[in-house]
Parts: C-alpha cells; structure tokens; sequence
C-alpha cells in the first residue's frame, strides 16, 4: 500500500520545509507547488558533516554553534508555518468566509485557533532567547545546558503548529462545505467540528503547558491523533459528497469538482483510508541518501533528518518526539501502531543510541537517583534579585534547577560530613550569592544575566554540579 | 565535569589518597607546585572523575587553617582566581569586558575566604581597584610581592 499524500493539506505546507528544504510554507500561491517536490525524484544529496576548519581546542563551543544553528532553523520552520497559519485564520474572518456565514456559530472555531497562536509565539520567544543567551554565555557546557532547555517549548511548538495546521484544514474544509454543500447542514457541520475540536483540545492544553512530561507525551501521541483527524476530514468531506449527490444530482459533479479545486488551491491533499488489512509499521520507510523515503517518496530530507540528530544528541529533543515526526512526514498517521518504533537504521540516522537515551533527563539524574532533591541553582530566595537582572519568562530562574543525589545535596549545603573548616561559607545559596554581589560591587554595576552565568556556570563545575537544567515549579 | 561523583564515598579519604599517590605529603604541598593553576585543573588532576574543585579548596583551607596560615591560603586562591579570570595580567584598561573579569575573580575570591577573613578580602579589593596594580602584573604565587604587600600574614 502506498500513501500518496499526508493526510492534512495543511500538515504538508508544515513540513514541505522539511523535505525539500526550500524554506516555503507559506499559504500564498506561488508556494502551492512547492510542496509536492518531495513526491519528486529526491536531488539533494547527505550534507556534508560541518567540514569548516575545526579549533580542536574548542570542541564544545563549536558543538554549542551547531545546537544552535539546528534549534534556529527549527524555529524559522515553525514560525513560518505559524504565519501562514495566522493569514489562513485572517482570511478565514472575512464576512464572506466562515467567519460571516451560518449566523456565526463558527466563529468560535476560527478564535480556538487564534487563540493558540498567542502561546505558539511565547514559545518560539522563549525558545529563541534560550538559544540566543546559550551562544553568549563563554562556557560550552552551560551553553550546551541552556539549550536543552529549548527542549520542550521547541518540541510543544513544532507539534502545536502541526496541529493547529490541521485544525485551520478542517477550518477551511467547513468553509468549503458551508459554500458548496449546503445540503450537508449546518448543524451536522457544527457538531463535527466540535467533536474534532475535542480530539485536539487535549493534546493542544498539553502542549501549550510547556511542562516537559506533558510535551513528550503528547508529541509521541501525534502520530495516533493525526490519524484520527485524517479519517475525520475524510468522513466529513465523504459526507459533504454523499449529500450533495442526493440533494440535486445533476449539480453534483460539477460542484465537487469545484469544492476539490478550491480545496486544491488551499494544498488540500485527499487522505486515503486506511486499507482494510492491517499495515505494518516502518514498511517501506528506508534511510536513504536523501533522507527518509517511503517507497519512491522522500518523507524528510537527508539536512532535516541531520538537523534533528543534532537536536538528539545535543539533548534537546528526545527520540520519540522525532519519530513521531517522521511518521507524520511519512503519511503513516493511518495506522495506529502507537508505540512501535521506527526501522532501525531510520532511527540510527536521528542519532538514537545507547548513550542517547540515557543522557535526556526527564527528572532524574541517573539510575537509583529517583528521589533526589531538586534544587534552585539561582537560590530562591533571591528571586527577585534575578528577576532584576533579567531572569523572567523563558529565563526565569525555575528553569535552573537540577537534580542532585542526597549525599550531594547536603554537601553543598553544608550539611552531612562536609564542613573542614568551622566558618567556611560552604552553603552553596550563602556561596553564589557571595559571588555575585561582591562581584557587583567590585564591577561597581549590576552584572548582566550572561555574566552572572558565566559566574554561576563556574562555581557549578567547582562543585561538581550536574550542568544539566531541569525546568523547576515556583515553590 | 564529573556528574557528581565526586561526592560518592568517602571523597576527604580519596582526596589524600590521590595526593599521596602524587608524593606530595599534603594537598598545600601539592598546590603550591602547580601555583597558577585553577582550582579546577587541580581538581581534575588529582581525579577527573571523582574530585570537585571546591574539595580541594575545603581542603586547602583546613591544612591553612592547622598551620594557622590563612592569608597565605587566600594569597594561593587569589593568585589561581586571578590567573583564570585575567590570564594576560593585570589590565591596562579596565573597560566593561576586563572590569568584569577582575570583579569575577576578586568576588569569587571574597566569597571563597571564610567568614573570618572576608572583611580583610574587602580591603585588599579597595586597595586592588583605587590603586591598580601596573598593567601586566601577574603573581605567580603567594609570594608575590605586592600581595604580600596588601595581605601580609598576621600569624604566628
């Protein structure tokens, strides 16, 4: 069996970028052909690995650049698609469009989805000033461990966007039907598109939460959910068809030929049903010079599957979030084999390992340390002090927390069989504070939020704490 | 970076271990041959796995401390602190970026330096920046002169 096309025309224009790595997601005409090149002969070829003169002295930095440049051209890809999202909902309020028709009762659906562009853009912003202060700080490793931090909101964006481009098809799809097909009801049309907002809603709540356990697993869960939509849209569209061919059947080739050429203009692509015999999952889905195709077709370019195994071994983004991905790019949202795992080789080319899957922290720092403490690196009882020099929003000091074994904890805090001097201000909070504001006073200014990671940064590695950030709650 | 191993076990035992394992009788001894090196470099040396760099700065101030030569540890710890922060020396200019460094190395300082001693760490500071070493200076040890200068020992 061979799935032609996405399910979700708006899915594709998200992830045309993806595959042909030509940047266009946009909603505007010209870019209505661009994303079916990648049902085309594949041209790109592996990218080279960074092969620019490398300063072997440092490593870590230049590891930091990459991240970086991955997590940037992530974003670019989803804020893309999020402005061609927001012009598709703009045009979408025009009187003339759903926004007017059926006395309004639509226009709930239209504001659902603007109103999650609003937590899109925080995200991206967080993301951004994340990866933006990672490049300025002079340390690789808390460079490195700032953009781990980009993780979820970027991992929350991508799938949010993906989302909320299906949702804008159905948007756009209830518009076609409304005009087209008036013999489908509006009533019908209405319950429809509320029980497809109910299958989003609780993937978009969790996403929008930003909370790393929420993100991941709903962003596994995207594969199963946008199989669901596609049958949905299908059915809804087979419905519109079935009843336009009763209500006036003369009328009913024409119109449907007109309501798929509108929908074509929209880069609607036709979901297929799954075929009755169960498909295994990963058929045909090959690692390829290219990138990864399914059959002849190239489901995600050889620069995108380079750029998330950097995002993976860097840590910021987890395997399954990727394989996801993939399976969305590769139409196979049809089969609900939720939880099978992507071919080997495929998920070898995301940079899926050993050492991978231990290394993303999702709240513990290893083996047998479950119960560790967690701790504010930037001490909470300073808050506000931080929040003066710049620690708010994506940079808020909850973000710095990690995880410590007890033994540690108390040694940093001066408990437990630490103290070799009797006066020694060894309590980690009494000792970075120290830090900081002598060094203040010495600067004769307030210190910058890079400066005070590079100060902090510092004094973790002379305490041999775990550079690795884990977003904390607000005691 | 060691992922926190350096607190599993008995790490003061490890400690002497390691630098008796190196033919030094203690961790000053140690120290002071390696005088421009960073905490963390001798950490690393002494165990890359398993040692942290305050370790040996706990360390250290527990031996000055015995043989009541505290400022003279303070003199070590600056001069590491110094040469980390500004390694080309003293700078001729203090703009933004080598205010910065200095302010890191002497705020450090002062919040490594027990709670006895942080009121004398304040004045070598004032000391420090309302009149500045000449440009380049550079103290390889805690001999150097003008550290010996604004920090003398005072003990026995």
């Amino acid at each position: 069996m061979r799935l032609t096309a996405l399910g979700l025309g708006c899915i594709t224009a998200v992830l045309s970028s993806c595959a042909t790595g030509d940047g266009r997601t946009g909603f505007s005409g010209e870019a209505a052909t661009s994303y079916r090149q990648e049902v085309g002969p594949a041209v790109s070829s592996f990218p080279a690995r960074e092969s620019s003169p490398s300063t072997p002295s440092e490593p870590g930095r230049q590891f930091v650049t990459h991240t970086r440049q991955a997590i940037r051209s992530a974003i670019d890809d989803v804020e893309r698609s999020r402005a061609g999202i927001a012009g598709s909902l703009h045009q979408l309020t025009d009187n003339r469009r759903l926004s007017g028709r059926a006395n309004g009762v639509f226009i709930r659906h239209i504001v659902y989805g603007s109103n999650q562009l609003q937590w899109l853009h925080g995200a991206l912003g967080g993301v951004t000033t994340l990866a933006d202060v990672a490049w300025g700080v002079d340390e690789p490793d808390m460079g490195l461990a700032l953009l781990r931090l980009t993780g979820p909101p970027l991992q929350a964006a991508t799938s949010g966007a993906t989302l909320l481009a299906a949702w804008t098809d159905f948007l756009n799809l209830a518009d076609a039907v409304l005009r087209q097909c008036p013999s489908y009801g509006t009533e019908r049309l209405y319950a429809d598109m509320n029980r497809v907002q109910q299958l989003i809603e609780p993937s978009m709540r969790a996403l929008s939460s930003l909370e790393p356990a929420q993100v991941e697993a709903a962003a596994a869960a995207m594969p199963e959910l946008m199989g669901q939509l596609t049958w949905e849209f299908h059915s809804i569209r087979e419905g519109a068809r079935v009843a336009t061919e009763r209500a006036d059947q003369m009328m009913a080739a024409a119109q449907l030929v007109e309501m798929l050429t509108l929908v074509s203009a929209l880069r609607m692509s036709l979901p297929r049903l799954p075929p009755a015999a169960p498909a295994t999952l990963g058929v045909g889905l090959v690692m390829g010079s290219n990138g990864v195709m399914v059959g002849s077709r190239l489901a995600v370019s050889a620069e995108w599957v380079e750029r998330m195994r950097r995002l993976v071994q860097a840590g910021v983004l987890s395997v399954p979030a990727v394989s996801a991905a993939v399976r969305i790019h590769a139409g196979q949202v049809m089969m609900a084999q939720a939880h099978q795992e992507l071919p080997r080789g495929v998920r070898e080319a995301l940079g899926d390992g050993p050492e991978v899957r231990g290394m993303r922290v999702t709240g513990k720092t290893g083996a047998g340390m479950a119960e560790s403490p967690e701790h504010h690196v930037l001490p909470d009882e300073f808050r506000e002090w931080f929040e003066k020099r710049g620690f708010t929003g994506a940079m808020s000091i909850d973000q710095f927390c990690v995880k410590l074994e007890q033994a540690h904890h108390q040694a940093i805090h001066g408990g437990g069989n630490w103290r070799l001097g009797r006066l020694w201000p060894n309590e980690w909070n009494r000792m970075i504070m120290g830090a900081l504001r002598e060094a203040e006073i010495t600067a004769g200014r307030m210190l910058t939020r890079n400066e005070i990671l590079n100060i902090v940064g510092e004094n973790m590695k002379l305490y041999d704490i775990p550079m690795n950030f884990i977003p904390g709650r607000r005691r | 970076m060691t992922d926190g191993r350096s607190w599993q076990g008995n790490w003061k035992a490890r400690l002497y271990e390691r630098v008796r394992e190196r033919g030094y009788d203690s961790l000053t001894t140690f120290a002071e041959a390696r005088p421009t090196a960073s905490l963390a470099a001798l950490a690393e040396e002494l165990g890359k796995d398993d040692v942290a760099g305050v370790q040996v700065l706990s360390g250290l101030l527990a031996e000055a401390e015995q043989r009541k030569q505290v400022t003279r540890f303070m003199r070590d710890v600056l001069v590491r602190l110094l040469s980390q922060s500004i390694p080309d020396g003293w700078p001729g200019v203090l703009d933004d970026a080598n205010r910065f460094n200095v302010a890191k190395a002497l705020g450090s300082w002062i919040a490594y330096t027990p709670e006895t001693h942080q009121e004398r760490a304040r004045q070598v500071r004032t000391a420090l920046l309302a009149t500045p070493p000449p440009p380049g200076w550079r103290p390889l040890g805690p001999d150097d002169g003008l550290l010996r200068t604004l920090l003398p020992d005072d003990e026995a």
